[in-house]
């Protein structure tokens, strides 16, 4: 059973958040994209894209909200701790007391099948490294800073991230170009938020995730229960009897 | 100045709403956290010679919130924020203690360009500090006086950031972007008419207990500080800090598992509390076993725990000091030889919830009596009714709860029972009227609690036994286990004796609790403790971590892993030897502290039934013992301890630190030699420094 299926009977009800990103990504190729100054022509550059081969699916159930994804990532791709540079967002509500599981965001880029950040980059800055699996990169050289790429994202909290002090859009890579990583990263590496999650809330899978909602990428990713163990609690083996 | 830091340590005056800066390089040598907050206490609140130090509620008091350099950096649990000051709740008198809570703060800070908080003065209206990145700013807090701790949290966000951003968009503050909320330390009710039995509070279940700072917090007229932060912490390299995570995880993986709805301090990876939700918030296990009466333990291992979590709701909303005022009543003595008066009736941990009913139910205490208990409802004491009846009566002071909001023992000795309930063994609190947590068998931790100013809170050596905590059969030998803690405790290393818990006859005096070997051991507990868990803030349920639970071997991450998380951010050229020689100066300038407030060798003395059989908490496991040549693992659910070789102990101890015998003061060939001489030459012009 993929993720996906295992997903679909968690009964979870729609709450405004899933509301608002299944009406951005109904929106994806058209009113949004018309809105935004230049899009249509970088539109018109291309209707569809390779598809990433690799995509982070995520259990917000399951994470502690402990944001160690997010220290990993801006320390393996920016060298400093600083999670509003990290390309993975963990929004956790403290102390606002949301109830359980509304309590925690889960913002992942989602390495869009059809990647509005790409489509309206005028640059070519925001782009399809076909070298990295077709994961969706910004070649910051490229980047002049226009920010469409974070008003084209249809998700909220957007996963384009800005970088006030470069003054350039950054995003997820899946690893693909992260200096201080000292592993393969990529669509077919390891990622630094996925390795560093304390209880694997993170996982990479080859397959694009149902795009139509969150529902595709936030799924079941929890172990079976496993159960405690107390051995002074455990009841005493029984005395063997002689010759046994 | 190394990486790691900020670079300046926030200074608020309450008094004269004075905001200014210190350079936390001013205060680098003593690493960050307690270390940090005990020198600045030192410099604002001793050095004057203008104040003697003993009344918690004084505005001259001096208490701080101060991150270490390892907090926002990725290190898992090295976010604690660490508290310092006089304490209200200490007995018989105040002392500096010191004291930490865990969550987000002290990251939060460190992102808003702070190392620390240090408050001084007394404001004179209600007020809240908020913090969004440089800008500070002393806000009205008359409308959040009264509220408890989450209304007070709530009201603080709106404020700071409006009621409808979470999780939908970034924040944008002045230039920068960040989709974090605020976080706050707060007070509750029972806080702000300064009682001595209240908690800061962060978040939904996350505080700061032993203390009594939440009663300092009310003396200042301060409801709460908020910070937001939008910035980045550099450090000196980052794919170390990344590299020795995945090396502990992948090398040394947990024991308990994730399920959903478990939560972590940020970036802990101890799945070991809970998500928000209605019941417990973030509550860990002190503020259940707050709740719990006899009729409840059985919830504490499985079941429908949502009363114990409800009791922590109310617990955290209040403010109150779960330890302190603790019901839990589910562990009796069945010691042979122990004192009468516990007979199945005393707890291993009485607190003032579980006494009050002890007194009730011996008749003395009740509507009317001679200890009224009005307005609480005795007949409902197992009742979270009860529970929120026990708050607000200390919380505004009425009827008795004007007795317990001075704190358990000043009740007990306004009621004339002091000495009884003392001599009888019935208080079980083992000295500085500190609650009682795990001080025994293991005697570094009963021994700290003397030397310090009550509970250590340190679990460090509590898991060196013949089986864990919880019982099962070892997976090494007790020489095993001392051959390896030997090769760890640099510089005392190679002394494996030092573990030994021998503790009857000369045995004990030669190399057991009261041997000069013992007294190293509880040397690099607090060196140890004070440099790695109180002043680079390393929660210490996660490390140290002595033992591996792996199949690999019985040798645990522990020091290696943390020494090697300092280097990697802060890029000092420190052995370990060096850092713990920090710890050594920070534990020396606590001490430093407490002999200027008026320690003396004289005090450092036990409680009564610290001398009594049933001293020990019997499922500790057992404890190696060196005998006649022989390592073993050895019972000891019935050790107690000798008056006359707890006295050898200390002569022993404070040789080894260099400080007077007599006295217990530092000399002044100790404080030189660790670079204090201007300490020194404070204590000398009060005729305090040892000879």
């Amino acid at each position: 059973m993929t993720e996906s299926e295992r997903s679909e009977g968690r009964g979870k009800k729609m709450d405004r958040r899933e509301f608002l990103v299944g009406s951005g990504a109904a929106l994806a190729s058209g009113a949004l994209a018309a809105s935004v100054p230049g899009a249509a022509e970088a539109s018109s550059k291309k209707s569809s894209y390779s598809k990433s081969t690799g995509y982070i699916v995520y259990d917000s159930r399951l994470c502690l909200g402990c944001q160690s994804c997010m220290f990993a990532c801006s320390l393996t791709h920016e060298g400093v701790a600083n999670p509003s540079l990290s390309r993975i967002q963990i929004i956790r509500d403290a102390p606002s007391f949301t109830k359980y599981p509304y309590d925690v965001v889960m913002s992942v880029c989602r390495q869009c099948v059809s990647p509005l950040c790409v489509q309206n980059c005028p640059t070519g800055a925001c782009f399809i490294d076909k070298d990295n699996g077709n994961v969706r990169r910004i070649d910051q050289s490229k980047c002049i800073g226009c920010q469409k790429c974070i008003q084209a994202c249809p998700h909220k909290p957007h996963r384009t991230i800005w970088d006030s002090v470069k003054r350039k859009s950054t995003k997820c890579d899946l690893c693909a170009d992260a200096p201080y990583w000292n592993e393969k990263g990529g669509p077919d590496g390891k990622q630094a938020c996925v390795e560093t999650c304390p209880v694997n809330a993170l996982k990479l899978v080859k397959k694009a995730p149902r795009q139509r909602d969150i529902d595709g990428y936030d799924v079941n990713l929890a172990p079976p229960p496993r159960k405690m163990e107390f051995p002074m609690m455990a009841p005493k083996p029984a005395a063997k009897k002689g010759g046994e | 100045m190394a990486k790691g830091y900020a670079g300046k340590i926030l200074k608020i005056n309450l008094t004269n709403k004075e905001i200014s800066v210190i350079d936390t390089a001013k205060y680098e040598e003593y690493g960050g956290g307690v270390g940090m907050g005990a020198a600045i206490f030192w410099d604002l609140a001793v050095a004057p010679g203008d104040w003697d130090l003993q009344d918690a509620f004084d505005p001259r008091n001096v208490i701080s919130l101060m991150s270490g350099p390892l907090a926002g950096t990725g290190v898992p649990g090295g976010g604690r924020t660490s508290v310092c000051g006089i304490a209200s709740e200490t007995f018989p008198t105040p002392l500096f203690h010191r004291t930490s809570f865990g969550g987000r703060f002290a990251m939060m800070l460190k992102f808003a360009g702070w190392d620390g908080v240090v408050i001084q003065g007394k404001a004179d209206s209600p007020v809240w500090i908020n913090i969004i990145n440089d800008k500070v700013t002393i806000e009205d807090g008359n409308r959040l006086w009264g509220l408890d701790t989450y209304e007070a949290q709530d009201e603080i966000t709106s404020a700071v950031v409006g009621r409808t951003r979470f999780g939908q968009q970034w924040q944008q503050i002045e230039k920068e972007y960040t989709t974090a909320m605020p976080q706050i330390v707060c007070i509750g009710p029972v806080g702000e008419s300064m009682t001595r039995v209240a908690a800061l509070i962060h978040g939904s279940g996350v505080s700061a207990r032993t203390g009594g700072f939440g009663g300092v917090f009310g003396s200042k007229n301060l409801k709460a500080v908020s910070v937001i932060g939008t910035g980045g912490i550099a450090v000196a390299d980052p794919a170390g800090v990344v590299d020795t995570r995945l090396w502990h995880t992948r090398n040394y993986p947990k024991i308990m598992y994730a399920s959903p709805g478990t939560s972590a301090c940020m970036p802990c990876i101890n799945n070991d509390r809970k998500r928000n939700s209605y019941y417990g918030g973030e509550s860990m296990c002190a503020d259940e076993f707050w709740y719990m009466g006899k009729q409840q333990s059985g919830q504490m291992m499985g079941g429908d725990r949502s009363a114990l979590m409800r009791g922590a709701d109310v617990a955290i909303k209040w403010g109150i000091c779960t330890w302190a005022t603790k019901f839990g009543g589910a562990i009796t003595l069945p010691v042979q030889n122990a004192p009468a008066a516990y007979k199945g009736m005393v707890p291993m941990e009485p607190g003032m919830g579980w006494y009050i009913k002890y007194l009730y139910e011996l008749g003395v205490l009740g509507p009317g009596k001679k200890i009224d208990s009005y307005p609480l409802p005795m007949d409902e004491w197992d009742t979270l009714k009860f529970r929120e009846v026990f708050c607000d009566a200390i919380a505004r002071r009425v009827g008795i709860g004007e007795d317990l909001a001075e704190g358990f023992l000043e009740a007990v000795k306004k009621w004339g029972r002091l000495e009884e309930d003392m001599n009888a063994g019935t208080l079980r609190l083992p000295a500085w009227g500190a609650s009682w947590h795990h001080s025994l068998p293991g005697v570094d931790w009963a021994y700290s609690y003397i030397f310090m100013s009550g509970d250590p809170v340190w679990h460090g050596f509590f898991g060196l036994n013949g089986g864990g905590a919880f019982g099962g059969p070892a997976r090494y030998t007790a020489e095993e286990l001392v051959e390896m803690m030997a090769k760890k405790v640099v510089p005392f290393d190679g002394d494996p004796i030092i573990f030994s818990n021998s503790w009857k006859g000369e045995e004990a005096r030669k190399t057991g609790v009261y041997s000069p070997h013992k007294a190293k051991m509880l040397a690099w507990a607090r060196r140890y403790a004070g440099f790695y868990n109180e002043s680079m803030s390393i929660c210490e349920m996660l490390l140290p971590s002595f033992i591996s639970s792996s199949a690999n071997g019985i040798a645990g991450p522990s020091p290696e892993l943390e020494y090697r998380y300092y280097k990697a951010v802060t890029g000092n050229n420190h052995t370990f030897a060096d850092t713990i020689e920090i710890g050594r100066k920070i534990w020396n300038m606590e001490r430093a502290i407490r002999v200027m407030a008026g320690r003396h060798r004289d005090q450092e003395k036990f409680a009564p039934f610290m001398h009594m059989p049933g001293a020990t908490f019997p499922i500790g496991g057992d404890k190696p013992v060196y005998r006649d040549g022989k390592w073993s693992f050895e019972n000891q659910n019935d050790l107690y301890l000798d008056r006359e070789g707890v006295e050898q102990f200390k002569t022993h101890f404070y040789k080894l630190e260099g400080w007077d015998v007599d006295t217990g003061w530092p000399t002044r060939k100790t404080l030189d030699g660790l670079g204090m001489k201007k300490v020194a030459d404070v204590m000398a012009a009060e005729g305090k420094l040892g000879a």
